[in-house]
């Protein structure tokens, strides 16, 4: 027997995606840091992109990961184009690791996500530095990468919590 | 603890994607990163990219708002404690700023006297605008702020941005309520300064850390440590003397420049709309409006009837003859 999520599109769960990738960039991009405190924020934008990609595959088809790139991009004020391309190639491998055996532990996650990052991090390193025209400055984006690698099992709680207290994840 | 669920798995884990239209989507980022170059922007993609940050606006304004009420509870109850001793401190400033405010009056009518008498304009800096910092990423390839105030409030491209303690960049990109500012930090940030003491010149040029360089700096320049750094005014984009910083040698013994506007967070920045200085229209000539010969009486004719000369002329009509 079909359960009724195979059978009709979960709406509310494409609106909750949709909200939560639109919160990620807000909180990346507005201004969070209090006082001279340090500047820790997490890359929000991807860690999102990668749980809903893991969680609900097709909820984010490669022009979402573009356009959430291209939104990450304009409100940080950097170049078009780097970080939706970063985002792009990192979870297209992800992805493409996915098809060989998909794996629903916490723990390979979290590696996975790390992988991400591993890929990310240079991807817009090397486009960022060749659209300024020299060597882009490496401590910012590895702070930002420490971050996100740190606070992703907090990110990702919030998630599974959710699939644990509803039964079967956002239905 | 496990991520999704055996439905998941049963209904998904099949889902396929286009690799053609991944491809393409690598290909247009390819092709955005070699026309967003911050040297060759195109004004098209600068004109979305304005579209883009004035709807975002009011959402990234709704989630700092919180933040800003969180770190003003800080100093406000740490200031509950020394309220007396505030005051009074407030107090011995106020009468010492009723002198300067004075001098400053008496020094505004001496210039207008004086500009009236060399029939000079200064350049017109109107009314500033306030606005807060809607978004504040630090990120390796540029160091910007998006603040909520734009063309509708009177911002335009070029236009100084300050905080309470000094200059912290210019406007590079204007939307309808929002614009970027490029910070003096980022490295394609290039403006001209002087010291206020010897009036040496430099360019300030941000390298992405804490300190601007102070580059193509006049020969015997005489600057010292902790000389006050204000913009010169050179571009005729800025107007001169607004404060920048303080200028120290690092290591390597190269001017740096220590921002005033690094003692607070940038979160309240005021916008300096400013009239840049136009260069004089050339004059069209024909056949019998030949131009004089130069002589003696002509220069003195033609300057008691010339007009007030523009801005830019300033001065060099201040140090001439008046």
């Amino acid at each position: 027997m079909r359960s009724h999520v195979e059978t009709r599109p979960p709406y509310g769960l494409m609106v909750w995606t949709v909200i939560s990738l639109i919160l990620s960039l807000a909180f990346y991009a507005a201004p969070l840091r209090i006082a001279n405190g340090p500047d820790l924020m997490p890359m929000l934008p991807l860690m999102t992109l990668f749980i809903w990609s893991t969680v609900r595959p097709r909820f984010i088809p490669p022009i979402v990961i573009f356009i959430i790139g291209i939104l990450n991009d304009v409100l940080t004020g950097g170049v078009l184009g780097v970080w939706a391309l970063a985002y792009l190639v990192s979870l297209t491998i992800a992805r493409s690791r996915d098809e060989d055996g998909p794996t629903r532990e916490f723990g390979p996650v979290w590696i996975r996500f790390l992988v991400v990052l591993a890929i990310a991090i240079p991807v817009a390193w090397g486009a960022g530095s060749l659209a300024i025209g020299h060597p882009a400055p490496v401590r910012p984006l590895l702070i930002e990468g420490v971050a996100s690698a740190l606070m992703f099992p907090l990110l990702a709680v919030l998630f599974v919590r959710r699939r644990r207290t509803r039964g079967t994840f956002g239905s | 603890m496990s991520i999704g669920g055996s439905s998941r798995r049963r209904d998904e884990s099949g889902v396929r994607f286009s690799r053609t239209f991944t491809v393409a989507l690598f290909l247009i980022s390819i092709v955005l990163v070699a026309f967003d170059r911050p040297q060759a922007r195109s004004p098209a993609l600068a004109s979305l990219r304005a579209g883009i940050t004035d709807l975002a606006a009011p959402v990234l304004d709704l989630v700092a708002a919180p933040v800003r009420g969180l770190s003003n509870i800080g100093p406000y109850w740490r200031n509950q404690a020394h309220l007396a001793e505030e005051n009074a401190d407030l107090r011995q400033r106020l009468n010492e700023t009723r002198y300067w405010r004075d001098l400053a009056l008496q020094l505004r009518d001496q210039r207008e006297v004086y500009e009236q008498a060399l029939r000079v304009e200064s350049p017109a800096t109107q009314n500033r605008i306030g606005a807060w910092t809607l978004g504040d990423p630090d990120g390796p390839f540029v160091q910007s702020r998006l603040i909520g105030a734009g063309t509708r409030q009177g911002v335009d491209s070029g236009d100084p941005v300050l905080n309470v303690y000094g200059l912290i960049g210019r406007v590079v990109e204007t939307g309808n309520v929002s614009s970027r500012v490029l910070l003096l930090t980022d490295l394609n940030s290039r403006i001209p300064v002087m010291a206020d003491r010897s009036n040496a010149r430099a360019v300030l040029v941000g390298d992405n850390s804490d300190y601007p360089r102070l580059d193509f700096l006049t020969r015997n320049a005489g600057l010292e440590d902790g000389d006050r750094i204000v913009t010169s005014g050179d571009d005729g984009i800025m107007p001169r003397g607004l404060p920048v910083g303080q200028a120290q040698r690092d290591r390597q013994g190269r001017w740096r420049v220590r921002l005033y506007s690094d003692q607070a967070p940038v979160d309240f920045v005021w916008v300096f709309p400013f009239e840049p200085v136009r260069p004089p229209e050339p004059e069209s000539l024909s056949d019998d409006q030949t131009p004089p010969v130069d002589t003696a009486a002509n220069a003195a004719d033609a300057d008691s009837d010339a007009e007030p000369a523009p801005a830019g002329t300033a001065e060099t009509s201040a140090g001439g003859e008046p």
